[in-house]
């Protein structure tokens, strides 16, 4: 993986904490997908809980393709693919402190600066636990090839 | 008798695990309730530790916090490396330093920009602040982008700090990167003279209370990573003994511990620094604190943010002169640490952006962690917040319920402080 790819193009983003059960799903995803040959100007970061460094890091490339525990309301387990303007991101109403910046946060700060990547992707993933300790749910582990089908299936079009 | 009454009651719920609340109750001018109440469910970092190899440490713990990845891997590395007894370096030392200062820079440029500059500037957060002076967020993300960058040229990369392990680095920057750096931090001296020019405008709040101060100390620099920990009350502390400091206890309205010492409360983060070692800051650092009319002993809580702008002047400051020595003396591959078979116990002790931070870990003759404590500095600062709560109240029970509000909510933010950190859940609605 480099950090600073010359032909940037797409990066894909797996954020999250695995200390905190399946929030990490993102992270394992982004190690897995390094294991993995991707197209040229295809970068994997793992972007962790780097809230509004995100946008530095997401920075020149055309296309973004975030991977995120994300509470949809769906059953555990389900992986879901949208835009960002198919989705609302709750936030919240009074900043008490710069951890409450996630990407929804980043996101739109992004936009307003004129600084968003052209496209996009989220794929969303309902988790199951998110509680202290490493390791994520049965549910979350079965998603991880799923998730990265999503993925190639993004990088073919 | 005044016939004033206050409700606040302001919750602010983060995503998923915790939240911090302002309650506080006026009845007929009397202050009834006053409480600072945090909410978070428990994390047992010290439970995820045991039985775990001492190599993966400072791995697990660069997770707990997302902006302080590398001021939980460096306390982190240094309660293992005084447990097994590992000398590091000089070079170590100095580039641990330069990616300190790196997290510093960015941690502070986050919180004085993107939370505390929309209060002042009365936009209320940083998402208007981008449209009505998008000057001002572009050069706090292009502070933010060097002191990342700063951090990934020593650490390996920009989230988390995976190059920095027991003994030393796996990977170590080129002279080549270290001079380009030095460039850019010189550049970067506009950009920390704008925002001292800026700050010096804001209309700080003129509240004061006196309370002690707590941080690390070292004899020949301004110290952020190991030495002695000191108090403005004049205690003075190895860190092995850093449990007569921080005297750790709970209330039944948070579930967040918290800390005392010589009074009821005390303070940490870079108001306690300041305090405690503006003798050995830099000379611009100084001139900064001059123009923001900061002096030790600053009893002003709201300027804990004012010292987060000098301590970015002095960190940069620095790094431009750890830079210049190691270009002079040259960058060497060195050996890593081995381990010899002997365990032990350790104390290592850091003040990151938010105040000093304790890591003590035990470790068997295996090479295994049998025993872990962690002390944060937002669990250190809380009772502080809420005794300044206590005494700001009174003063200011007469104005608006509004103006009220959002002045506790300025007091609680220039604490800068760690609520629920690590927890970035997307919560989603789809339209």
């Amino acid at each position: 993986m480099s950090q600073i790819d010359k032909v940037k193009h797409t990066l894909i983003l797996g954020l999250g904490n695995p200390l905190l059960g399946d929030e990490g799903i993102g992270v394992r995803v982004a190690e897995e997908l390094d294991k993995l040959e991707l197209p040229a100007g295809v970068t994997v970061l793992e972007g962790g809980t780097a809230g509004v460094n995100l946008i530095n890091l997401m920075e020149g490339y055309q296309r973004v393709i975030i991977v995120d525990a994300a509470d949809m309301g769906r059953v555990p387990g389900s992986v879901f693919r949208f835009t960002p303007s198919e989705a609302r991101f709750k936030t919240a109403p009074t900043l008490l402190s710069p951890h409450q910046i996630g990407f929804g946060e980043v996101l739109a700060l992004a936009e307003a600066l004129e600084l968003g990547p052209p496209e996009v992707v989220i794929i969303g993933v309902q988790p199951s636990r998110i509680e202290s300790g490493t390791g994520l749910s049965s549910e979350l582990k079965k998603t991880i090839p799923q998730i990265i089908r999503i993925i190639h299936d993004e990088l073919d079009t | 008798m005044s016939k004033v009454n206050v409700n606040v009651n302001v919750h602010h719920l983060t995503r998923v695990e915790g939240h911090g609340d302002i309650v506080v109750d006026v009845k007929n001018g009397e202050l009834v309730k006053c409480e600072w109440q945090v909410v978070e469910a428990p994390r047992f970092f010290e439970a995820m530790l045991r039985g775990r190899p001492y190599q993966e440490a400072s791995h697990i713990t660069s997770r707990i916090c997302g902006i302080c990845a590398t001021g939980h891997a460096t306390a982190s590395l240094r309660a293992t490396e005084n447990a097994l007894g590992v000398e590091i370096s000089e070079q170590t030392e100095m580039l641990r330093k330069l990616v300190f200062h790196g997290e510093i820079i960015d941690s502070h440029v986050l919180h004085v920009y993107m939370l505390v500059a929309p209060d002042f500037l009365g936009v209320g957060s940083v998402l208007p602040l981008a449209t009505s002076h998008p000057e001002i967020v572009m050069r706090a993300l292009r502070i933010k982008q060097l002191a990342g960058d700063l951090c990934a040229m020593v650490s390996g990369r920009h989230t988390h700090p995976i190059a920095m392990t027991v003994g030393g680095f796996t990977h170590l920057p080129t002279l080549k990167e270290l001079a380009a750096m030095r460039e850019r931090l010189v550049a970067a001296r506009e950009d920390m003279d704008e925002t001292i020019a800026l700050f010096k405008t804001l209309p700080w709040p003129a509240f004061e209370r006196e309370t002690e101060y707590v941080c690390l100390r070292k004899d020949d620099e301004y110290a952020f990573i190991d030495g002695r920990i000191v108090t403005t009350d004049g205690f003075t502390y190895e860190l092995d003994d850093y449990r007569k400091v921080t005297n750790e206890f709970m209330v039944p309205y948070s579930t967040a511990k918290r800390a005392k010492h010589n009074r009821e409360s005390y303070m940490v983060g870079a108001l306690a620094r300041f305090n405690n070692n503006y003798d050995q800051l830099h000379p611009r650092a100084k001139a900064a604190a001059e123009e923001l009319g900061m002096k030790p002993i600053c009893i002003n809580p709201y300027l804990n943010s004012g010292a987060q702008a000098v301590e970015m002047v002095h960190c940069i400051e620095d790094s431009i002169s750890i830079i210049d020595e190691l270009l002079d003396r040259g960058i060497e591959e060195e050996p890593l640490y081995e381990f010899q078979g002997k365990g032990g116990e350790g104390v290592g002790a850091c003040d990151v952006p938010r105040g000093i931070l304790f890591h003590n870990y035990i470790i068997d003759d295996e090479g295994l962690i049998q025993g872990a404590n962690c002390v944060i500095p937002t669990n250190q600062n809380h009772a502080n917040i809420e005794d300044d709560m206590r005494a700001l109240v009174p003063q200011i029970q007469e104005r608006p319920q509004k103006e009220i509000t959002l002045m506790l909510e300025m007091l609680v933010r220039a604490y800068d402080p760690c609520i629920s950190c690590s927890t970035h859940l997307l919560n989603v609605e789809f339209v």
